[in-house]
């Protein structure tokens, strides 16, 4: 029984179960028909397919995961996608002659943009959402400025091959140092007083308040940990492609990051969802779209699945979706049990 | 925090908290109210003020009359979608991320529809708009999805739909009558969009406040559990405040369509974020209940006007972004420095 079970009534725990397998289940059909495209089509899949999905982690994931922290935390930072966008120019302008300050000046950046934003949001009690949907624009606003909306190219070509350079056939040093950052986050939310303070400024913010969490130092945390996530993404695919240019952020990696994320099994009401889940809702996504590129289908069917995707995880997530699914009598395993099933008092099991 | 002995004031601005402890409460409670006042119903008009006598000292071309009309014609597709996004926002559902989409989208199929003659492509544009909104309105609304991610995703799937259509390509008008160039020409001197701008704005304004629904929009926004309570159905009230910014946004979408002569996904521009920061600008309270369509008016008109000289003084894409990027967050801050005192 997970987190979010606990805290529903008995009709729809049915729905929290689904929810809680979700990320694991997409991401095992996905492995399933990588594996099995090849048994039953003439298309291959091969090492390259598996280092690319990973590839892919190692930029659009940690976005993800910039993003799913602040849900986890009950908050929702747009600007994730365009402080992925700015992070990489910020390095590429700064990095030229030692990759190693652009890093920094970068990740820094992304720590003060998170720093302003969370004291905002923590302080002030704003809705994230028109706080870091300012935010947004006002990052890929600077991107472009700085870059007069154009790509900017990076001299230092040996740090890009060296990202890239396979390792093992399908790693890489930037999909290493994504799966230490995911492993990091894992552990921290685990294992650490830290994680389960920001489960609980997520799930009951006044309870963690009172029950002495300093909710204003978690919050803020939160959203610089996002801001040094966020950019660090930019970094390393900039680094790779030897250029940066303002567009690779914007409204198309805030949808892959939210999917992923609600795919991943993050509540979008907070204090649920996990980095693991993160990244196999991460990995889930990333397989579709290698399949989308071993079967050469056209751009669109790419946005297609993505948005109709993107529609249906959040309805699966919504708050009242079960209620309706009552509502209109079409109870099925959602509805409410007869009295006469449930057990006279006491806590049902497994409470 | 000094408490007021009487009943708390409407509002209590935040920026008065220095006043406060220098003053005293007594005195810092009128200061107070003035200075809140100030801060939503005058600052929108002495920013534009500025921002006017700016542009005319500084730029050229400025303060002409073709200048003027190009303003008043941004107004008209920023200020449509503009009271549709006040719709939405004042039912306590944020904004939409997917207006702009859904604007171009319409826009690409007035081109098509124009086949059938020009009053039937209104009406079926129109219509488009307002199942397009209605549909995410209606998930919002009955199964609380997060009115956010509904439009983000939304957006994306109407992109994909547009880019499937059209194979990317720019659409031009179909059937053989030019008669939709009677919106892109201007009528007594001014762009016709500005006219449908004041039409919408003036029926939309009498609608939220005379008519039970408008009431109902501002309950939903100011007190969802109240609204609850009172048996109102947050369905039916959320799909009907989409699909009246769904509605908007399909004129929108003629318009800027016709004054293009082409449709394609381009179109949308910043639409969407000049929308929002039109709404946000005018005063209008972004967690819902609070607003109204003149507010977004005058938001509407301040918006084109930092665009229109932020453009004639050579500032491309990047600088508007962050222009309007920062007045979504200063103006979100202010709003709640000036609200959260009153609480």
């Amino acid at each position: 029984m997970n987190a979010l079970q606990r805290r529903l009534p008995a009709a729809v725990r049915p729905h929290a179960t689904f929810i809680g397998v979700m990320p694991y289940l997409t991401l095992l059909v996905g492995i399933l028909v990588l594996v099995l495209l090849p048994v039953f089509s003439s298309y291959e899949v091969t090492s390259f397919n598996v280092y690319d999905i990973l590839q892919n982690f190692g930029v659009l994931g940690l976005v993800t995961l910039a993003l799913g922290l602040t849900m986890i935390a009950g908050e929702f930072d747009l600007s994730v996608a365009s402080m992925y966008s700015l992070g990489g120019m910020i390095a590429v302008k700064t990095g030229a002659a030692e990759p190693a300050v652009g890093f920094l000046v970068a990740l820094s950046v992304g720590a003060f943009v998170g720093l302003v934003q969370g004291g905002v949001v923590s302080k002030l009690r704003i809705n994230s959402m028109p706080v870091t949907l300012g935010g947004f624009l006002t990052l890929l606003g600077i991107s472009h400025v700085i870059s007069n909306s154009k790509s900017v190219a990076f001299s230092n070509y040996d740090i890009g091959a060296t990202l890239d350079a396979p390792i093992a056939e399908i790693f890489s040093w930037r999909s290493i140092i994504a799966l230490g950052v995911f492993a990091l986050a894992a552990f921290a939310m685990s294992f650490t007083r830290l994680g389960r303070d920001v489960r609980a400024v997520g799930g009951d913010r006044r309870a963690a308040r009172t029950a002495g969490v300093p909710v204003d130092r978690i919050l803020i945390g939160v959203f610089v940990v996002a801001g040094v996530v966020a950019a660090l993404p930019g970094v390393l695919i900039d680094y790779s492609l030897s250029a940066a240019t303002p567009d690779i952020g914007g409204v198309d990696a805030l949808i892959f990051a939210a999917t992923a994320a609600l795919l991943g099994g993050v509540g979008l009401s907070g204090g649920i969802g996990s980095p693991v889940g993160i990244a196999a809702g991460i990995l889930s996504l990333s397989i579709l779209q290698e399949l989308l590129v071993i079967l050469a289908s056209p751009d669109y069917v790419s946005d297609l699945i993505t948005g109709g995707l993107l529609l249906f995880v959040t309805m699966t997530v919504a708050p009242e979706l079960g209620q309706w699914w009552r509502t209109v009598g079409l109870g099925g395993g959602f509805r409410r049990p007869i009295p006469v099933a449930e057990p006279a008092a006491g806590p049902a099991p497994g409470d | 925090m000094a408490q007021a002995p009487a009943p708390a004031p409407p509002a209590a601005g935040g920026l008065a908290l220095v006043i406060e402890r220098t003053l005293g409460s007594r005195a810092a409670l009128a200061t107070r109210e003035r200075l809140s006042w100030l801060l939503v119903n005058a600052l929108p008009i002495v920013a534009f003020a500025a921002i006017v006598v700016v542009g005319w000292l500084t730029t050229d071309g400025f303060a002409t009359w073709a200048n003027v009309k190009a303003i008043l014609a941004a107004v008209a597709f920023v200020g449509i979608i503009a009271i549709g996004t006040t719709v939405i926002m004042l039912s306590g559902n944020l904004f939409s991320l997917s207006l702009g989409v859904t604007a171009a989208v319409t826009a690409i199929f007035f081109m098509y529809a124009l086949a059938w003659g020009l009053f039937a492509a209104i009406v079926l544009t129109v219509g488009l708009g307002l199942l397009i909104v209605a549909l995410q309105g209606a998930m919002v609304g009955a199964w609380g999805a997060n009115p956010i991610i509904v439009t983000i995703g939304a957006g994306g799937l109407q992109t994909g739909v547009a880019l499937w259509v059209t194979g990317g390509e720019s659409i031009l008008p179909r059937g053989s009558s030019d008669a939709y160039q009677a919106l892109a020409r201007p009528l007594g001197g001014v762009p016709v969009g500005i006219y449908f701008f004041f039409g919408v704005a003036v029926a939309v304004e009498l609608m939220l406040r005379r008519t039970r629904f408008g009431r109902e929009i501002y309950l939903l926004g100011e007190n969802r559990a109240a609204a609850r309570a009172a048996a109102l159905s947050v369905t039916r009230i959320t799909t009907a405040a989409f699909a009246l910014a769904g509605l908007c946004t399909g004129l929108a979408g003629v318009l800027i369509g016709a004054a293009s002569a082409n449709g394609s996904l381009l179109l949308e521009g910043q639409y969407t974020y000049d929308a929002i920061a039109a709404a946000l600008v005018g005063g209008n309270a972004v967690t819902g209940g609070r607003g109204s369509v003149s507010r977004t008016v005058v938001g509407a008109i301040l918006i084109a006007t930092i665009s229109d000289l932020l453009l004639l003084r050579g500032y491309s894409t990047g600088i508007q972004l962050l222009v309007k990027g920062l007045i979504v967050f200063v103006v979100v801050v202010l709003m709640n420095l000036e609200r959260g005192r009153s609480r």
